[in-house]
C-alpha cells in the first residue's frame, strides 16, 4: 500500500518535472551555464546589506537576454564565485579580460582601454603629474555612469525607425543560419550606430554628479550643468523625449572620440574650449548655416548676479513689470468683487 | 462705421454699438492665437511640472506642438501688421485726409488729432481711476462714469500692443537663431528667451485673469460677455461702464427721456430702490 502511494506521488512528480523541462524557455539553457538562476530567478531574492541598504539580487532573465552582456556568462564577470551556494560576491571589475574573443583582433575582450582613455580625461583620478587630484573619490568609476544597457536596434530598411527590420533579417538569413546569432549581431551593430540612451537619460546620468550642490561647490564648478541645460530648448526637448536633440555628450566630447576621452573646457584641445566651441554648434548635423557667433549663446546660464549679471537684471526687469502690473490689477479685481458681493457696507456717511 | 446703427433695439431692449465685424474678427483671431500660443508655450516654460507633458501631448508633443506654436505666432504677427495698417488707414482717410482737402491741416492740429484718438489715455482716465478707488473703498456710491473707452479698455488694448512686438521679435530671433546671430551676438538668444518667456507669462496672466474677469466673470456679466461676438453692448453694462458716453449718445439719438440713472452700486437696485431703502432705514 505504501509502495503504491509512493509510486503515485513519484509519477505525478515525474510528469511535472518533464513538463517543466519541456516548457522551460530555451534561453535558460543558453545563458545560465552555471545554473545561477536556480536562485536568482526569484523576484524576492534580496537582503539588507552591511551599509543598511536594501539590495535586490533578482535577475530578470528576459531583460538580461536583451542586454549587451547577454552572451557573457555570469561567472565571466563574477569571477570569485566558484561554488553554489556562494559567499557574498565581490564587486565586479569591469576592466578584466572576459571569455569573449573580439573578432577583429582575435584577442580576449576587455574594457581596459576605456580606463586608459579615462585616465587622460577630465574625469581622471590622477592629475598630469600622476598625483591624486583633490577629491579624487568624486571622479566617476564605470558603474557611476553605466548599467547593463539594453539593445536599442534600428531599422534602416527604406526609412529609419526604432526596432528590428524583418526585411533586413530576411537578407541575413541567406548566409547566416543561426537566428540567435543573427539577432545578436543585428542588435549589436544597429544599437552601436546610435546612442544606447535617450538625451534625457544621459542628462539625468550626468546630473547625478553635476547637479549635486555639494559636488559642484567642492570642485568649484561654475554651474549646476544639467539644471542649466534643462532650461535651454535643447534640455526642454530632451525632457519631452526628443531623441534628435543634443545632450551633454554631443557637445562635450570631441568628434570621433570616445565619451571617456572628454576634456575640460580649459584644455585647448577640448571642443568646448572657448575658441573651439563654434565648431560644435555649426557642425553639419546641427546648425550648419550658423556663424561662430551662435556659440556665444550661454548654454549653462544660471540667472544669478554672479553667473550672468546682465541676464539676471534683464529678468528682474520682467519680474518687476509682471508684479508691478498684475498686483495692482489683482487688487482692484479683488476690491471690485468684494464691492459687488457686499454692496451695502458703510464705512463713512456718504452723500 | 456708418453702416452700423449706434443703438439697436431688440425685443424692447437697447443695445449699443461697440465694434465692427472687421474689428471683431481681428479680436477673435487675436484671442484664438493667444490661447493656442499659451497652451503650446507654457508646457515648455514649465516643462518640469506634472501637468506639462499631458498638455503638450494634447498638441502633438515635441514634434508637432512647436509647429502649431510657430504657425499661431506668425498669424498673430501678420494680424498685428494688418492692424497697424488698418489703424493708419482709418486715421488717415477718415480724419487727416478730410482736413487736408479742406486745407486746414497744420502740425498742431495733426498732433492734437493724434493725441485725442479714442484709445489714447487721457486725464479723464486718471480721474476715473481716482473715482474708482473711492468707490471700491466704500467712500462713495458714485461709480466712475466712463467714456466710450474706459481706462480698462485702453489697458487691454495697449497690453497686447506692447506684448506682440516683444514676443514676436524674441520668438523670431529664437526661431531663426542662425540668421539672427549673423548680426547679433549669441547672447541675444539668452535675452530673447527671457523676454519671450516672461512677457508671455505676464500676458497670459493679464488676459486670463484681469481681462476675462472684466469682460466675462464679473457678477454683472457672468458667465460670459457676448459683445466680442455681437459687437453690441447691453444697456445695463453700458450704464455700468460707459455712463458718460451713454448719456451722450442717448441725447444724440433724441432719447433724453429714456436715459437711465447711473447705477450707484453694482448689484443693488439703482437709485430709487436704494434711496428708498436708505431713507426708510
Amino acid at each position: 500500500m505504501k509502495l503504491k502511494r509512493f509510486c503515485k506521488i513519484f509519477s505525478y512528480g515525474f510528469v511535472l518535472f518533464i513538463a517543466y523541462v519541456l516548457f522551460m524557455p530555451m534561453d535558460t539553457f543558453a545563458a545560465d551555464i552555471g545554473n545561477c538562476l536556480l536562485c536568482h530567478k526569484y523576484p524576492g531574492l534580496s537582503r539588507i546589506g552591511e551599509n543598511g541598504k536594501f539590495r535586490l539580487f533578482y535577475v530578470n532573465e528576459n531583460v538580461f537576454m536583451q542586454s549587451v552582456h547577454a552572451k557573457v556568462k555570469c561567472e565571466g564577470c563574477h569571477t570569485d564565485i566558484k561554488k553554489i551556494p556562494h559567499d557574498p560576491a565581490k564587486k565586479v571589475d569591469c576592466l578584466r579580460e572576459c571569455h569573449i574573443i573580439e573578432p577583429s583582433s582575435e584577442q580576449k575582450f576587455s574594457h581596459k582601454e576605456v580606463a586608459e582613455f579615462l585616465s587622460k580625461s577630465v574625469h581622471a583620478k590622477l592629475d598630469e603629474n600622476q598625483k591624486p587630484k583633490k577629491y579624487a573619490e568624486d571622479m566617476p568609476y564605470c558603474l557611476d555612469c553605466h548599467d547593463n544597457p539594453l539593445y536599442r536596434p534600428l531599422s534602416f530598411f527604406k526609412r529609419v525607425r526604432p526596432g528590428i527590420s524583418e526585411m533586413a533579417l530576411g537578407r541575413c538569413r541567406v548566409c547566416h543560419k543561426k537566428d540567435e546569432f543573427i539577432f545578436r549581431f543585428y542588435n549589436h551593430v544597429t544599437t552601436r550606430l546610435h546612442t544606447t540612451r535617450s538625451p534625457k537619460n544621459i542628462a539625468e546620468m550626468c546630473g547625478r554628479c553635476h547637479d549635486d550642490p555639494k559636488l559642484v561647490a567642492r570642485h568649484n564648478l561654475s554651474t549646476k550643468a544639467v539644471y542649466s541645460y534643462g532650461e535651454t530648448f535643447h534640455g526642454k526637448a530632451a525632457n519631452y523625449l526628443d531623441e534628435r536633440i543634443p545632450d551633454c555628450l554631443d557637445c562635450h566630447v570631441n568628434r570621433g572620440k570616445s565619451v571617456h576621452q572628454m576634456l575640460s573646457h580649459e584644455d585647448p584641445l577640448s571642443i568646448t574650449y572657448e575658441t573651439n566651441k563654434a565648431a560644435i554648434c555649426t557642425n553639419i548635423e546641427c546648425h550648419p548655416k550658423a556663424t561662430p557667433r551662435l556659440a556665444n549663446y550661454k548654454v549653462h546660464m544660471e540667472l544669478t548676479p554672479e553667473n550672468s549679471p546682465k541676464e539676471y537684471y534683464f529678468q528682474l526687469f520682467f519680474i518687476a513689470l509682471t508684479g508691478g502690473t498684475l498686483l495692482p490689477l489683482m487688487g482692484i479685481m479683488f476690491l471690485d468683487l468684494f464691492r459687488r458681493l457686499f454692496p451695502n457696507i458703510r464705512i463713512t456717511r456718504r452723500k | 462705421m456708418e453702416a452700423y446703427s449706434i443703438i439697436k433695439v431688440r425685443k424692447g431692449k437697447k443695445y449699443f454699438f461697440r465694434s465692427t465685424v472687421n474689428q471683431r474678427l481681428q479680436h477673435i483671431i487675436l484671442a484664438t492665437c493667444v490661447i493656442i500660443l499659451v497652451l503650446t508655450g507654457m508646457p515648455l516654460k514649465f516643462h518640469d511640472t506634472s501637468w506639462a507633458p499631458y498638455l503638450y501631448a494634447l498638441f502633438g508633443g515635441i514634434k508637432v506642438a512647436p509647429i502649431i506654436h510657430k504657425t499661431a505666432g506668425c498669424i498673430l504677427m501678420v494680424l498685428f501688421v494688418y492692424h497697424l495698417i488698418y489703424l493708419s488707414c482709418n486715421i488717415y482717410f477718415g480724419q487727416i485726409s478730410p482736413l487736408r482737402k479742406k486745407k486746414e491741416l497744420t502740425i498742431g492740429k495733426l498732433l492734437k488729432l493724434l493725441a485725442t484718438q479714442p484709445f489714447i489715455p487721457n486725464l479723464k482716465d486718471l480721474k476715473d481711476i481716482g473715482q474708482l478707488f473711492r468707490y471700491l473703498f466704500f467712500l462713495t456710491d458714485k461709480k466712475p462714469q466712463g467714456d466710450e473707452f474706459t481706462w480698462k479698455n485702453k489697458f487691454d488694448y495697449w497690453a497686447p500692443f506692447w506684448g506682440i512686438p516683444i514676443l514676436g521679435i524674441s520668438g523670431l530671433i529664437m526661431w531663426n537663431k542662425e540668421f539672427a546671430t549673423r548680426f547679433l551676438p549669441g547672447e541675444i538668444i539668452n535675452f530673447a528667451l527671457i523676454a519671450h518667456s516672461d512677457e508671455a507669462l505676464l500676458a497670459a496672466l493679464f488676459l486670463f485673469i484681469w481681462h476675462w474677469y472684466n469682460v466675462h466673470f464679473k457678477t454683472s456679466v457672468f458667465p460670459m460677455g457676448t459683445v466680442f461676438i455681437t459687437g453690441y453692448l447691453s444697456e445695463k453694462l453700458m450704464v455700468e461702464d460707459h455712463y458718460e458716453y451713454y448719456v451722450k449718445i442717448m441725447k444724440k439719438a433724441g432719447l433724453e427721456d429714456e436715459i437711465l440713472p447711473p447705477s450707484e452700486s453694482y448689484d443693488r437696485e439703482p437709485v430709487k430702490g436704494g434711496k428708498v431703502l436708505e431713507e426708510s432705514g
